[in-house]
């Protein structure tokens, strides 16, 4: 694909784009900024070659997650532990926090998946090449991650209802 | 290939469509414009031709060894007795420099 056509798509993913690289910041627009703008560069400069072989979506959000965990990984120097764990029962009550702030209290990959299944409506095989993890271990967090939002809401509501 | 089936999933549903709802408060980054993109690899080419340039006009000194300050010379002398005497003398590598043809003028 020619570069003015590439950065023609880009422009239109801009928007999903910029909420994706929020997503995988943990919400913190400034480091989501800062990575989108490497994964532009990454892309404009041929550090990141799209070969076309899947969709420019997927790809383009693969390279976002990607750049973000290295970000995370260079600033922070430490690994999420519970991504492969259920989300863990605090006794905290869920009090009346943001959509942001209720489903980071998921853990990674789950959140991870349901953002990109629910929030940018891709299938749980697109989930899965973005992540590049098998089409199965998607299909786990996936049902985890459904599980666990839906205790959080309730939660949530419970909390709402009882202050009424 | 077939969307995600979502049904039974309608709070999570509903959640997702506050979130994006939500999210479209936030302001978007501009996109980043590409300026002149060649330009920039003209950077680091133009350093490098500027150093080469700079390292070929440099006036290269040639390095003169620079001479031992002081030799020991030893000499076995006899004197007038033809004892045979050893002679230390310490002298300047310049003091002691001989031409290597003084042998021959002085032999012919």
């Amino acid at each position: 694909m020619k570069s003015p056509q590439l950065e023609n798509i880009l422009k239109e993913l801009h928007q999903e784009a910029y909420h994706w690289s929020r997503q995988c910041c943990s919400f913190d627009e400034d480091l989501a900024k800062d990575v989108l703008q490497q994964v532009y560069l990454k892309i404009l400069e041929g550090k990141a070659i799209y070969n076309e072989k899947s969709q420019l979506k997927t790809w383009l959000f693969s390279v976002i997650r990607f750049t973000a965990a290295e970000w995370k990984k260079k600033n922070k120097n430490i690994y999420p532990l519970e991504e492969e764990f259920d989300a863990a029962e605090t006794l905290e009550e869920v009090k009346a926090v943001s959509h942001d702030e209720l489903i980071e209290r998921l853990p990674e990959r789950q959140k991870e998946v349901l953002l990109l299944i629910f929030y940018h409506n891709l299938t749980l095989e697109k989930a899965a090449e973005v992540m590049g993890i098998s089409i199965g271990t998607v299909r786990t967090h996936y049902d985890r991650g459904k599980s666990g939002l839906k205790k959080l809401i309730l939660k949530k509501q419970a909390y709402e209802n009882a202050r009424q | 290939m077939k969307m995600q089936d979502n049904n039974g999933d309608e709070d999570l549903v509903q959640f997702f469509q506050e979130m994006k709802e939500e999210d479209r408060k936030i302001p978007l980054p501009p996109f980043p414009n590409q300026k002149n993109p060649k330009l920039w690899y003209l950077i680091p080419i133009g350093i490098a031709a500027s150093l080469a340039l700079g390292f070929l006009l440099l006036p290269h000194e040639d390095q003169v060894p620079s001479p031992p300050t002081e030799v020991i010379i030893i000499t076995l002398e006899e004197d007038e007795k033809n004892n045979q005497q050893i002679r230390i003398e310490e002298k300047t590598y310049l003091e002691t420099w001989e031409s290597p043809t003084t042998s021959l003028l002085t032999k012919f």
